[in-house]
């Protein structure tokens, strides 16, 4: 069923309290994975110019650089879409949250009528779980392309790894450079670690928990 | 979604300015909502009304995180000021809401329970918000019987609620009066109109002129910066109200 809490049917639903909440601790994530991605487009042009410096031991080591600074600029993209994503999944959740609030004062109202027969009620009824179900069904839909939008930034941070550790690999062709583009690119593994743990997080956080 | 721009900043002391939704409906009111925060906790100055708080909420989201909303200041009871507080406590129930006496017991019919509200005596008070200790400055009947301004001495800004307000057009969209004279006129017809006492308008004015501001910030509109603070309450001082 696609609407578990319509309408004096409402199981113990997760509160919308929580999803305000899960919604804002993804965005925080979020705004890390920002400054940590302006981080990698410093450290790259750093990696840069040391390799210009290190001459034709670190040409693979440049090549390597210019594309984790081009990485770094494709996630803070990705994360700009993912920042507007998470804003438009808040209206959704403000709007299943307006709902619940209209549902509450007219299921009290009933109540308060003991029994007695209110013409109209069953199309006024009607017409509130219609409103869930169509709210509760925008959001599964957003939650549904906020998921897809991960895995594509998933793909992106594995391919930034692969980079971290093919950079290592020619740190080591780097002549008297070696050591400190080893540095170099034992600090770029480190922080994609960093936004890979970030993701794993913000994967977690769904806006609708499975099987509701 | 609306922005969230940064108006004053020294250290962790901030105002923020959420203004301007361009995917607003026609038919709803503009509104400004400021943030203020200190020492890590955060007071939410009119967050508006219901339809525009998941614009609100994300505008803030972007800037600062939610949670450090400790205390709403409700500068008195209209829908646009304070419809949406229910959403606001279903995110955070323990949010105390500050307002005056007047409407203690009418806005609990947005929301809330009895520990949310903080009643103000009409001679206004302190709100402390992290190290800051904000004053709540009387300005009843301008234009509603209970309301009340903000002050923040140490940032020199005044939040004063609907007075200031400018209905402007939808092409004028400055965050600051750049031109006052050519501001003012969007102002005129919403001063005469809401406000209903010229005694209780020329009390404000002497209050106000004497306090040290640099920003005076409307719940409509622009916001006024150095001279046109000054510019404003003397034509305001000069503007007779409260006829139809
Ligand atoms: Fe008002
Ligand atoms: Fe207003």
């Amino acid at each position: 069923m696609n609407a578990p809490e319509s309408l004096f049917r409402r199981p113990a639903a997760p509160t919308s309290e929580s999803q305000l909440a899960r919604i804002v601790r993804s965005n925080e994530e979020i705004k890390s994975i920002v400054a940590t991605a302006f981080k990698i487009n410093l450290m790259a042009l750093n990696a840069i110019f040391l390799a210009k410096r290190a001459g034709t031991a670190a040409l693979g080591f440049g090549v390597l650089s210019n594309e984790l600074r081009r990485f770094a600029q494709d996630l803070t993209q990705q994360m700009a879409s993912l920042r507007e994503m998470t804003a438009e999944s808040v209206t959704a959740v403000s709007n299943l949250m307006q709902q619940r609030r209209l549902d509450r004062i007219l299921e009290l109202a009933v109540l308060a009528c003991e029994g007695r027969e209110i013409p109209g009620l069953e199309l006024v009824m009607a017409r509130a779980e219609g409103a869930m179900t169509g709210k509760f069904q925008r959001l599964r839909q957003f939650d549904k392309v906020l998921h897809r939008a991960l895995e594509a930034t998933g793909q992106l941070v594995e391919l930034g790894g692969v980079l971290a550790r093919s950079a290592k690999i020619e740190a080591a062709y780097g002549g008297q450079y070696s050591s400190s583009l080893m540095q170099v690119s034992t600090d770029f593994a480190d922080v994609i670690d960093q936004i890979k743990r970030s993701l794993e997080k913000l994967t977690r956080e769904r806006l609708i928990k499975e099987g509701s | 979604m609306k922005q969230c721009r940064t108006i004053f900043q020294d250290g962790d002391h901030r105002w923020l300015a959420i203004v301007r939704d361009p995917n607003r409906a026609g038919h709803v009111i503009d509104t400004n909502e400021y943030l203020i925060e200190s020492g890590g906790d955060s007071l939410l100055c009119d967050p508006g009304g219901i339809e525009i708080f998941p614009a609100v909420f994300s505008a803030l989201c972007a800037e600062t995180d939610p949670n450090r909303v400790k205390a709403i200041f409700a500068s008195h009871q209209d829908p646009d000021i304070i419809s949406s507080l229910a959403l606001w406590l279903d995110f955070n129930p323990g949010l105390k809401c500050y307002t005056s006496w007047l409407w203690s017991s009418f806005l609990p019919h947005f929301g809330g329970t009895a520990e949310t509200f903080a009643s103000l005596p009409d001679e206004g008070g302190s709100i402390p918000v992290g190290d800051l200790d904000l004053e709540a400055v009387p300005a009843h009947y301008l234009h509603s019987s209970g309301n009340f301004h903000l002050y923040d001495r140490g940032a020199k800004i005044l939040f004063s609620g609907d007075v200031g307000a400018a209905l402007l057009p939808p092409e004028q969209d400055d965050l600051f009066v750049k031109d006052f004279d050519q501001h003012i006129q969007y102002a005129a017809g919403f001063h005469r109109r809401w406000m209903g006492s010229n005694e209780a308008k020329r009390r404000w004015c002497e209050r106000v002129a004497v306090m040290n501001i640099d920003m005076l910030c409307p719940q409509h509109g622009a916001i006024y910066q150095g001279e046109d603070v000054a510019r404003f309450i003397d034509w305001f001082d000069q503007l007779t109200v409260g006829i139809l």
